[in-house]
């Protein structure tokens, strides 16, 4: 076995037994499991709420978020002298209502997260099946590509990307999806190559079964379960990266409002308003550790490496 | 072993050249640096002038061609900000980058190993909770976040380091425990995973059958044999931060590669670019295969067989 | 259940401790600075010095260290005035020639004379050499005629009244002939050798460029400090704690948001003063856009409260002006300055003329990061047009995404920019209202104003050209293609133990500091 990045460093072999179950048994098994999790638990609760947010932004939200008010700027959260209840986490340096900033910059700080996951990962994926499952040329060529990918720092890929493309939504979800389909293609590789060699696979090729067909009705469901493991781990990377990227000042612009944007604009008010940076810091950092406590139970549950560490 | 080192090093010159046309097709697409270079006023026959005088007015094979050529002769151009050699200027900033990742490195492991061990030795306990929670915020706060509130918790209100710049081993602390903090996070959840597997294998439950104390089972024979997964990843992440620690940089003001590459990547200074992204993704390539061969040299199962 | 709790309450206790460190912040610089003692004097300017190639770069900050280490012909004051420098005196003797004298006895630090034969070898090399970032300033520049060692002439391609301009600013400075042709540029930049009141001493990239007292100046010496370090420190807020944190004795560029803090510490304060550089609109004239219509313009400058701008950003940090040519400059049009339109009824009355009773909506783009406040800025101005009708769209960016936006004209309605002008002469700064210029910018054209300025360019008579220029900007007040805004004032945040006192041009010029 060749070990080109990380997720093949692995200290584990890849050992996979799993069998095709039935999907409904299965869901139902796995949300027992998770009332048993404390961190699951958690994690799904932070997870849910955020989205909920997310969802309900226009209704919940108390002000217009990019209403700006130059009577009431830099005004603090209602505990403290000046501060009061009609702005409760206090006004930005526009004099805009800084709980409904949060609110609606959760979407922003969701959608990058997940969709630039999806991209990541399709484009992974599909490579994946492809470099494991045909071998020989094209699997040497992908994997060059994946080793020049890992080769070039993730944040220095962003920010030449990003200096290239429009700065954008759109742009910003795409340019850090593909930063990580690496990490998608290389463990989809090492696990097709593992199950390209089982008997059912093999088959399913004597008795004449299209390669389409092996690839996503045999291989694609037994490496799906690796895949989503992965994918919420790397949700949190992703909202970070974005708020990264929003320091260097190649993220989302506005009027659109993200966490990432908010805690970058606010840092220069760091030492004198607080409240500017630390609320949307709190909030990226709450999201992060309840996305990996799900994903960590996620990992506990679906992926038989780590199930010897459960206890 | 050789034919495998062999192969392996064979892979690395097409690697680099991806990586180098990737680079130049990225930066020719960004467009020329020539309208940045110049003072915000300048007339539109100023900037025509200077392109021409610059050759960026060129079509695209013949600017790839020559850039290859000197490539080939082992030349990365000059900076077009500097106007001196781009290698050179990476070189030169080479050491603070590999000091701070370094510093970063010991920082990590010595809150990755402890904190690893304890909630691996006490696994879903309060302890284990805490151990967890806090190795996961590291990773959880933006790194520049952390780095200002460092700045003004421990060098403007306490004063007791440095707020930024070289010179003293203090001015190195804040900027490696922000990136420490961050590094740790993998790093305890894998001492924490590799252990927690070992503890429950039988030759530990021999040991301690045989009478010998916890604490010596757990240092001298997991601890042990869980520090190549560690090893390894604590590589790896050294080696992303070559490139990683950007931002961290400009917070502390260091004055590694940093710095130089995101101005480099804003003006469009093609031989900086390329120059840093050689460099760095050799040293990145490097590492990677010191880990893997590493790796298979000291894999605990084939001391154990 | 335990387990959750605790997450949480270590969550909740690092918050704490975070929050604790912040609040506490403006009470604790109480440690007493002794930097006299080894007489160093620390400057963050922001960022690093570019090269030490005069000729090769347009940065005011790097221009800030070298006027320190080279010497111009003739030098600005405070306030803006030309006065005699290496030059000590000057006159025209036809209309594209002028002749100078240099002062007497002046050496470089390697200890040559600085003669006329320098004065040559420095300007014909950025006159003639086009691939030099300072070559359009300087194209104008036929000749150096050296008449003995002190004494040469320039000549101009053709008469040029801004030329004394030219000579006194950025990449002026006369570098040592001799010593560049016997060692070669390479060298030059590693070890630069000037006449300046300071000398290099080292230069650590993106850290810091070290400078020592020069003993043998021949005009204003430095003469409390023994040496002088310039720190690059990119972050703002690094900077800012740097300075309350008594390692450094001026920053430049201290925030608004930090003005308070630096005031109220006890050993450092704000020094501000004006700079000349202003906040504008260009906005779009050619058919098709709706700000061709002069009525959209002019109701844009009535919705803009450009005071309220300067007062709530900038707390306080700038003059409204209705012309970008600042008092101060040759040919600035002082009746503008201080002045501007609001009047949200007014804006909405042009709209409903213009035949845009229902409102319209337009897109503006403009740079964050570059100039101060400006991504801020930006979205006030958009929020003051959506009141009066007016709904914006904002394309901000990064400075340089913006520049090739601006260069290929792909901006849409108009860009907010922040221009300075370091000619100090509106023959620069109203170049933008010529057609030939704003062909590529804004599509502005009136004939009246190209035969005042093509007129005005090649005009040697001072007070008909200052005329020209006046009625320039007034026609351009009527008409505004290009939105003035306000004048900006530059901060720096200064340790008390040294008097300093800002520069128009923005130089940092050492011999001026003085340690109290």
């Amino acid at each position: 076995m060749e070990l080109n990045n990380q997720a093949e460093l692995s200290p584990y072999p890849v050992e996979s037994s799993r069998q095709k179950e039935n999907m409904s048994k299965k869901l139902l098994v796995l949300l027992k499991k998770l009332l048993t999790s404390k961190t699951g638990v958690v994690g799904l609760l932070i997870v849910l709420t955020v989205c909920l947010m997310a969802l309900l932004a226009p209704i919940i939200a108390p002000y217009d978020p990019n209403k700006i008010d130059t009577a009431n700027m830099l005004k603090p959260p209602f505990w403290l002298i000046n501060g009061d209840l009609s702005h409760i986490l206090g006004t930005d340096n526009l004099g805009r209502d800084i709980l409904s900033r949060l609110i609606y910059g959760s979407r922003i700080s969701i959608i990058v997260g997940i969709l630039s996951v999806v991209v990541g990962g399709l484009i992974g994926v599909i490579f994946g099946l492809i470099a494991g499952y045909y071998g020989g040329i094209v699997d040497s060529l992908i994997m060059r590509l994946v080793d020049s990918f890992l080769a070039i720092p993730t944040t220095l890929f962003c920010i030449v990307f990003l200096t290239v493309l429009n700065p954008g939504l759109f742009t910003l979800i795409f340019v850090i999806g593909v930063t990580n389909w690496v990490m998608y293609a290389s463990l989809v590789r090492s696990e097709t190559l593992s199950i390209k060699e089982r008997e059912y696979v093999k088959a399913a090729k004597t008795i004449g079964v299209s390669n389409f067909n092996i690839i996503f009705r045999h291989i694609l469901p037994n490496v799906f379960s690796s895949i989503i493991v992965i994918s919420t781990l790397s949700i949190a990377g992703t909202i970070i990266t974005e708020s990264s990227l929003s320091f260097l000042g190649l993220g989302i612009q506005p009027p659109a409002i993200s966490w990432g944007i908010m805690l970058s604009e606010g840092r220069e008010h760091l030492a004198t308003s607080w409240w500017l940076s630390t609320f949307p810091g709190v909030a990226i950092s709450i999201t992060v550790l309840g996305i990996i406590f799900l994903g960590e139970w996620l990992r506990d549950v679906l992926d038989p490496r780590s199930r010897g560490t459960k206890s | 072993m050789w034919k495998y080192l062999f192969m392996r090093l064979l892979q690395i010159p097409p690697v680099l050249f991806i990586v180098t046309i990737m680079i130049f097709v990225l930066v020719y697409i960004a467009g020329d640096p020539v309208a940045t270079m110049l003072p915000a006023d300048a007339s539109p026959e100023e900037i025509a002038q200077f392109r021409h005088a610059l050759g960026f007015d060129q079509p695209f094979y013949v600017q790839f061609g020559n850039y290859i050529l000197d490539l080939i002769r082992g030349d990365f151009g000059e900076s077009y900000q500097y106007g001196t050699s781009a290698l050179g200027l990476v070189l030169e900033r080479l050491p603070a980058t590999l000091e701070l990742a370094t510093a970063s490195m010991v920082i990590a492991i010595l809150i990755a190993i402890p904190l690893g061990i304890i909630s691996a030795v006490k696994p879903n306990t309060v302890i284990d909770f805490f151990a967890t929670s806090f190795s996961v915020l590291g990773k959880a706060i933006p790194n520049f976040w952390l780095g200002i509130m460092l700045i003004l918790v421990f060098s403007v209100t306490l004063k007791v380091l440095p707020v930024s710049g070289t010179g003293s081993y203090a001015h190195i602390v804040l900027p490696a425990i922000t990136l420490g903090t961050a590094m740790s996070a993998e790093i305890t959840r894998l001492v924490r995973s590799s252990m927690l597997e070992i503890l429950h294998q039988d030759y530990i439950r021999t040991a301690r059958s045989k009478g010998l104390k916890y604490s010596a089972v757990v240092i001298k024979h997991a601890f042990k044999n869980s520090l190549v997964p560690v090893i390894t990843i604590t590589f790896l992440q050294a080696a992303a931060l070559v490139g990683g620690s950007l931002i961290t940089e400009m917070i502390f003001a260091w004055p590694g590669l940093g710095q130089l590459i995101i101005q480099a990547v804003y003006a469009k200074d093609l031989p900086i670019i390329q120059a840093a992204v050689f460099v760095t993704a050799s040293m990145i390539i490097f590492i990677n295969i010191l880990t893997d061969i590493m790796y298979r040299v000291l894999d605990p199962r084939i001391k154990f067989i | 259940m335990r387990g959750k709790f605790s997450t949480l309450s270590i969550y909740a206790l690092v918050s704490i401790l975070l929050l604790a460190g912040c609040t506490t912040t403006s009470k604790g610089a109480t440690t007493e600075v002794t930097k006299e003692e080894d007489k160093t004097l620390i400057i963050s300017l922001g960022p690093d010095l570019m090269t030490w190639d005069i000729h090769n770069h347009t940065t005011t900050t790097t221009e800030a260290i070298h006027v320190n280490v080279f010497d111009y012909l003739l030098m600005r004051d405070k306030v803006g005035e030309i006065q005699p420098h290496l030059a000590k005196e000057w006159n025209k003797i036809d209309d594209t020639t002028v002749e100078f004298k240099l002062n007497e006895g002046i050496k470089f630090h390697n200890g040559e004379d600085l003669t006329a034969e320098d004065v040559k070898f420095t300007l014909e090399r950025v006159a003639k050499d086009d691939t030099l970032r300072s070559h359009g300033d300087y194209d104008t520049i036929k000749e150096v005629k050296v008449l003995d060692d002190l004494k040469f002439q320039i000549i101009t391609t053709e008469p040029d009244p801004m030329l004394l301009s030219r000579i006194s600013r950025q990449a002026s400075g006369i570098l040592p002939k001799d010593y560049i042709e016997e060692n070669g540029w390479d060298h030059f930049e590693n070890s630069p050798v000037g006449s300046g009141p300071l000398k290099f001493v080292e230069w650590k990239r993106d850290n810091q460029v070290v400078l020592e007292a020069n003993p043998d100046y021949f005009g204003k010496k430095v003469t409390n400090v023994d040496q002088v370090i310039f720190r690059a420190i990119p972050e703002d807020s690094t900077r800012v704690a740097e300075l309350l944190s008594g390692n450094i004795d001026i920053v430049a560029n201290v925030p608004p948001s930090d003005w308070e803090r630096v005031k109220s510490s006890d050993n450092s304060q704000i020094v501000n003063g004006p700079s000349n550089r202003n906040y504008m609109i260009f906005l779009r004239t050619q058919e098709g856009w709706p700000t061709s219509d002069v009525k959209v313009r002019e109701a844009m400058d009535y919705a803009i409260d450009d005071q309220a701008i300067v007062d709530s950003l900038l707390n306080g940090g700038g003059t409204p002006s209705l012309s970008r040519v600042n008092p101060g400059d040759i040919g600035a049009q002082e009746e503008l300055y201080g002045k501007y339109n609001y009047d949200v009824t007014k804006a909405k009355q042009l709209l409903a003329e213009a035949g845009y009773e229902d409102g319209l909506t337009i897109e503006l783009s403009g740079p964050t990061g570059r100039y101060i406040q400006d991504r801020e800025v930006m979205q006030l101005i958009a929020g003051m047009l959506e009141e009066a009708g007016i709904k914006t769209e904002m394309n901000l960016m990064k400075w340089e995404p913006f520049v090739e936006l601006r260069e290929q004209q792909k901006f849409k309605d108009g860009y907010l920019i922040a221009l300075g002008s370091s000619f100090f002469d509106a023959g620069q700064s109203l170049n933008y209202y010529g057609t030939d210029r704003a062909s590529s910018i804004n599509g502005y054209s009136n004939p009246e104003v190209d035969q005042l300025l093509s007129d005005a360019e090649t005009l040697m008579d001072e007070s008909a050209r200052i005329e020209m220029y006046q009625r320039v900007q007034d026609i351009a007040n009527d008409e505004k293609p290009i939105l003035p805004l306000f004048q900006i004032d530059q901060y720096f945040g200064v340790s008390k133990s040294i008097e300093y006192e800002t520069r128009m041009d923005e130089l940092i010029y050492i011999p001026d500091i003085i340690n109290k």
